[in-house]
């Protein structure tokens, strides 16, 4: 009997021990992270993110000249119809360069969700089906969309040539312009646009002349793209508790709370999220389907597969002549993939800043984060082409910290304030 | 009352036993193979070591057949892809170059998610075609 009540005490002790002991290292336990997984972390964090590499197809794309004179030109207005529409008007600064709506707002009604440029240069690909493989070729397709800025690229040539500080811009950096004064050989209004009338007025201009008119017109794409090069990320809570495992310091562990790192476990594990959002900009800018239906009153959108193939045909592309790229520079768009593989895919969007960057999707077709969870929680069939994702069996609990996760990924941008307001306030 | 208290120190030991071990990244950017009928051997090395996700790089492929003569005249395509996820390599790479004793610049390789990947190659020389698959865990 006395032995009974001794392993009575006994067991119990241990049980006391056991369960102290477990509530300490629970305490400890949110920031214990396996080797392989801080790996991972680590490959997410902005410390991991490489120096800009040069665009080959862009002798300017890193002269701070050309980012100036493209930091005008992108708030500049008269780059537009109506005189209103600047690539500002939907990249907007305040909205780390979105603009909050479904579909972006030009001239008319898009049929894309505004992407961000905070990031982009690191991109092979741009636009949400990759149809433009490098930034100077992207600035240039909504300054002729119909719309978007509703212009045309005689147009915006006679807007460098009459402006003296733009004329002095360009010509530091390009040669000098040719004379635009003849009104019979460059009319006021002519580009290979949906607009007859404009697109009659470029079918009438000598080949040598719109070699004239293109070229400028590239140049501004090039000069735009120097400036979007500039916007980069900064360095968010998420990335200050990374460097804070690493370093071991501990104040920087209290960046996140336990809500936010469970959800970060869930990110890099069960919720399979790197899949696809990998990398220090939380995304492997390649395409991929993951059954999102289509925005109401538009057909699904066939995405990538013709994509690739207008990013082939393109003739600003990286091999065409408007290029400054020989072909080993253009490596992505020579082993560019096609095929019905592709059908339905599109960009992965970087997920920095994503809690300020909504509506989601190619087509702003969620509103939320937590609806964007729960789609990928679902996984349902894609209504063309294959759904790439699998159903996660995530609960409500796991949603929710997912959803508090991507809130840490919130910061201001790292780039210079001066390049985030318009430089020439009187044209805004 | 002892299988009790055998029972709570089991309980212990497996509590303290659960951490986790780290695995490292398997070394995987060099692999030799036979192809499915034996009629080559194929060895690929990557010149990107180790190999990354998310970056275009380039792998030299060495044929020989199956009496260890170097083969210079063979057509090599690839075909790729993460069999879990039912999607196929992000590019399309393409041999591009022979770079003599029976080696081959593979250019424009590339990965985009980490986990298990397969590589397959269809040699051809002459009237002979032969296939191998590598696996990547990345």
């Amino acid at each position: 009997m006395k032995s009974i009540y001794r392993n009575i005490i006994l067991v119990f002790i241990l049980f006391v021990i056991l369960f102290t002991t477990g509530y300490f290292l629970q305490t400890k336990s949110i920031h214990s992270w396996q080797a392989s997984e801080i790996k991972i972390l680590e490959s997410l964090s902005i410390s991991s993110l490489p120096p800009l590499s040069k665009d080959m197809s862009n002798r300017v794309a890193n002269s701070l000249d050309a980012a100036r004179f493209g930091h005008q030109i992108f708030f500049d207005t008269r780059f537009s119809i109506n005189q209103k529409i600047s690539c500002a008007s939907c990249h907007k600064p305040e909205l780390f360069f979105t603009d909050g709506l479904e579909l972006a707002q030009g001239a008319l009604v898009g049929q894309r969700n505004t992407m961000t440029i905070v990031g982009t240069a690191y991109s092979p690909w741009l636009f949400w089906d990759g149809r433009k493989d490098s930034l100077w070729s992207q600035a240039l397709s909504p300054l002729e969309n119909t719309l978007e800025h509703m212009g045309s690229r005689v147009q915006f040539a006679h807007i460098i040539f009459q402006d003296k500080n733009y004329k002095a811009a360009y010509e530091k950096l390009f040669g000098a312009i040719p004379d635009l004064s003849d009104s019979s050989r460059f009319p006021d209004f002519a580009g290979p646009v949906k607009n007859q009338e404009w697109n009659n007025a470029w079918q009438a201009i000598a080949p040598d002349d719109k070699q004239i008119i293109s070229t400028i017109f590239v140049n501004i794409g090039k000069a735009i793209a120097a400036y979007e090069r500039l916007i980069m990320p900064g360095v968010t809570r998420f990335d200050d508790y990374v460097n804070g495992l690493v370093s071991g310091d501990k104040k920087k562990l209290t960046a996140l709370n336990r809500s936010e790192i469970a959800g970060l476990r869930l990110f890099i594990g069960k919720a399979q999220c790197t899949n696809c959002h990998n990398g220090p900009l939380f995304t492997n800018n390649e395409f991929h389907n993951t059954g999102l239906l289509p925005a109401p009153n538009q057909l699904p959108s066939i995405g990538r597969v013709q994509g690739v193939r207008d990013a082939h045909g393109d003739p600003f592309n990286c091999l065409g002549k408007f290029s400054d790229a020989d072909e080993k520079g253009c490596a992505d768009l020579k082993f560019s993939k096609f095929g019905d593989e592709l059908i339905g895919t599109h960009k992965v969007p970087t997920l920095r800043n994503v809690a300020e960057t909504g509506p989601y999707m190619h087509a702003g077709q969620i509103h939320s984060l937590k609806e964007v969870i729960e789609h990928y929680n679902l996984a349902p069939q894609a209504l063309i082409g294959h759904n790439e994702a699998k159903p996660l069996q995530l609960n409500m609990v796991e949603v929710q910290q997912l959803v508090e996760f991507l809130k840490s990924l919130s910061a201001p941008l790292s780039t210079d304030p001066k390049w985030l307001n318009n430089p020439s306030k009187k044209q805004s | 009352m002892f299988t009790i208290f055998r029972l709570s120190i089991l309980i212990c030991l497996l509590y303290f036993s659960s951490v986790s071990l780290a695995q490292d990244a398997l070394q995987q950017h060099e692999q030799i193979n036979n192809t499915d009928n034996n009629y080559f051997k194929v060895r690929f090395v990557s010149k990107l070591k180790p190999i990354a996700i998310n970056t275009m790089h380039a792998w030299i492929i060495q044929i020989q057949n199956n009496k260890n003569e170097i083969i210079s005249n063979a057509d090599i395509s690839v075909k790729g892809g993460m069999p879990e996820h039912d999607h196929g390599l992000p590019t399309r790479p393409q041999v591009t170059k022979y770079l003599g004793d029976g080696c081959y610049l593979l250019e424009g390789m590339k990965f985009h998610m980490g986990g298990w990947w397969t590589i397959t190659f269809i040699i051809t020389q002459e009237n002979i075609s032969d296939t191998v698959t590598f696996e990547l865990n990345l």
